[in-house]
């Protein structure tokens, strides 16, 4: 029993990270009804960034975002107002071809720059743990735990109570209605995609400094973010920490069972299931 | 009525299937090899075509089937000696029965979330296989058959891959499957209440689209000889078939085969260039999408009314 704290444990932090990196693609995939196949590939752009500013300026990673933030915001900004955005209409694939070329230009334009070597961001709390019992906590999952809830917090906050994330929101429920309201809908969207873009900036600097990177691992995590969206539901951000914290506990129990060698694909299975089983998701209404 | 493109259309038909044919009489080892990777493509686009231009099954998991055939052809000839001919159709068999076993998850899940379910199940097929001692985890295997066949052999097995596609999909869109596919795709409540039958049509496209993309991956490790996990089920394989159908024109017949014939020379003549030939063809793509949405035999179908192979019946179109 005991033994099987640690995973346990470990899983909840994990989740944590796991929903930030999950966020941004569950906004857009709710407000643009987008779905950003170059998310991970972005999120991996961050943690690059963040490297590179960490190893030629010296400064903490967590200070760097300072920089990868804003950098990400107009990124976002950019590629939904100049690219995304004229192919939206009622067909689907487009805008997700689209993505998709994103994607691939962004593997291979990292690939070019940093080289396929992997790459980790170093920090002070890279191998601190804490000591509670016989259950040791690595500081930097409790710090993507924290950090996690905190993106999560905030962006519930802003699309509740501030004007522009009700404009967003509103914007995605009617553009026709919003448009008679004043409101400039193609911008609110590359607004949106920004923003999306900041929860990824951070979740790309946390994985960054959590995990080694390389310039095609992007598509990995855009296939744990629809774990994470699958489990949870679409566009539910609630939603996204339990499919978060779903997905890493089926992972790090199952890499406990079965030898790390099976640890994604039992995420994997975890998955299929619930989909077979409810395939709107957990937290997801019926459509 | 038959209508003057009729003549036309069997002409440049024919003419592009005589000179694959007599491709090894005439051709150099180089021509033989781009001839072979063009039938390959294209019966691999061909399928993805059937699928996503069709059939509105997005599906991003082709490479499943890609590498479960190609194992199922690696292993049954090399470990067990029987004919190459007969594994390369084993492969084709043993996709439909996985094509088979994914329906049950995947089609309960509709738009996007197929499309992400079958990349899954790929995924979970490169984790299983890459953890699999039998077929020697992630280092691969390599292709032993008991008689290996020339090269001029495994091109005459993709030429026949790339009509046999070719047909198939000309077929289906001619019969009545394919009629209720169309009225399907642009729109299923309407389609459906008119009594075609939404599921049974999307399962038969679903497996035969696995049949014979696992065949034609069968003929392709025939050719390289070499099978990894971390290759054959990538997800590159399908990004190259989005490539292919999307410049050469979604929903069309004709445009997976002047996509692949693009897709084979460009990649050809960029892959000097490196990972920047990846990136030119993702720069490529986009424009496209954004200034041709229909590809190149679709925006020439819009604009001269010209169509090599017509998906519908001629006596039922107005004489042009």
């Amino acid at each position: 029993m005991e033994a099987l704290m640690q995973p346990v444990i470990n899983g909840i932090l994990l989740g944590g990270l796991y929903a930030v990196i999950a966020l941004g693609l569950t906004t857009m995939f709710g407000i643009v009804k987008l779905v950003n196949l170059a998310h991970g590939d972005l999120m991996i752009l961050s943690s690059y960034l963040s490297l590179a500013l960490v190893t030629y300026l010296g400064i903490n990673p967590f200070v760097s975002l300072i920089f990868v933030v804003p950098i990400m915001f107009v990124v976002g900004f950019a590629l939904q107002k100049y690219l995304l955005n004229r192919v939206l209409g009622k067909e689907m694939e487009p805008p997700l071809l689209v993505a998709f070329g994103v994607s691939i230009i962004l593997q291979n334009l990292l690939l070019l720059v940093f080289t396929p070597d992997a790459k980790g961001i170093m920090t002070v709390i890279s191998v601190k743990t804490i000591q509670l019992g016989n259950i040791h906590l690595p500081v930097l999952y409790l710090a993507d735990f924290v950090i996690g809830c905190l993106v999560i917090f905030f962006l519930r906050l802003f699309y509740n109570k501030s004007f522009l994330g009700r404009a967003i929101r509103a914007a995605s429920d009617d553009v026709g209605a919003a448009r008679l309201m004043g409101i400039d809908t193609s911008n609110i969207f590359a607004i949106a995609m920004g923003i999306a873009m900041i929860t990824a900036a951070i979740a790309g600097v946390l994985v960054g400094m959590t995990f080694t990177f390389y310039p095609h691992t992007g598509p990995q995590y855009l296939i744990i973010s629809f774990g994470v969206i699958i489990i949870g539901g679409l566009g539910s951000m609630r939603g996204a920490f339990v499919g978060g914290i779903i997905l890493a506990e089926a992972q790090l129990l199952g890499a406990h069972f079965t030898g790390p060698g099976y640890q994604l694909l039992i995420g994997y299975a975890v998955l299929l299931i619930i989909l077979a089983i409810r395939p709107q998701g957990l937290f997801g209404q019926a459509h | 009525m038959i209508r003057e493109p009729f003549k036309y259309r069997w002409l440049v038909l024919g003419a592009l299937f005589i000179l694959l044919a007599t491709l090894p009489v005439w051709g150099s080892d180089y021509m033989l090899l781009l001839g072979l990777l063009f039938c390959l493509y294209a019966a691999l686009s061909q399928m993805w075509n059937l699928l996503t231009g069709y059939s509105g099954l997005l599906s991003l998991g082709q490479q499943a089937f890609i590498g479960f055939g190609g194992y199922t052809m690696a292993v049954t000839t090399s470990y067990y000696n029987i004919n190459i001919w007969l594994s390369i159709l084993a492969g084709g068999v043993t996709s439909v029965l996985l094509a088979l076993f994914m329906s049950l998850f995947i089609f309960r899940m509709s738009g996007i979330f197929f499309a992400i379910g079958t990349w899954i199940f790929a995924e979970i097929l490169m984790l299983w296989f890459s953890n699999w001692e039998y077929v020697k985890y992630g280092t691969g295997l390599f292709v032993k058959p008991p008689n290996p066949p020339s090269m001029t052999m495994i091109y005459y097995a993709a030429l026949t891959m790339g009509v046999a596609a070719l047909a198939t999909v000309y077929l289906i869109l001619r019969s009545k499957i394919g009629l209720g596919l169309m009225a399907m795709r642009d729109n299923e409540a309407v389609s459906s209440s008119m009594g075609v039958e939404i599921f049974r049509s999307k399962l038969f496209c679903f497996l035969v689209a696995a049949f014979i993309t696992g065949t034609t991956a069968g003929v392709l490790y025939v050719f390289q000889i070499f099978i990894q996990p971390y290759k054959a089920f990538a997800i590159d394989w399908t990004v190259s078939l989005v490539f292919i159908v999307i410049i050469g024109g979604i929903g069309t017949i004709e445009g997976p085969i002047v996509g692949s014939l693009i897709f084979v020379l460009l990649s050809q003549y960029l892959s000097e260039y490196g990972h920047i030939s990846l990136l030119l063809l993702g720069i490529i793509a986009i424009i496209i999408i954004l200034v041709a949405p229909k590809g190149i035999m679709g925006t020439l179908q819009e604009k001269t009314g010209f169509e090599l192979l017509s998906p519908r019946r001629l006596f039922s179109e107005e004489p042009g």
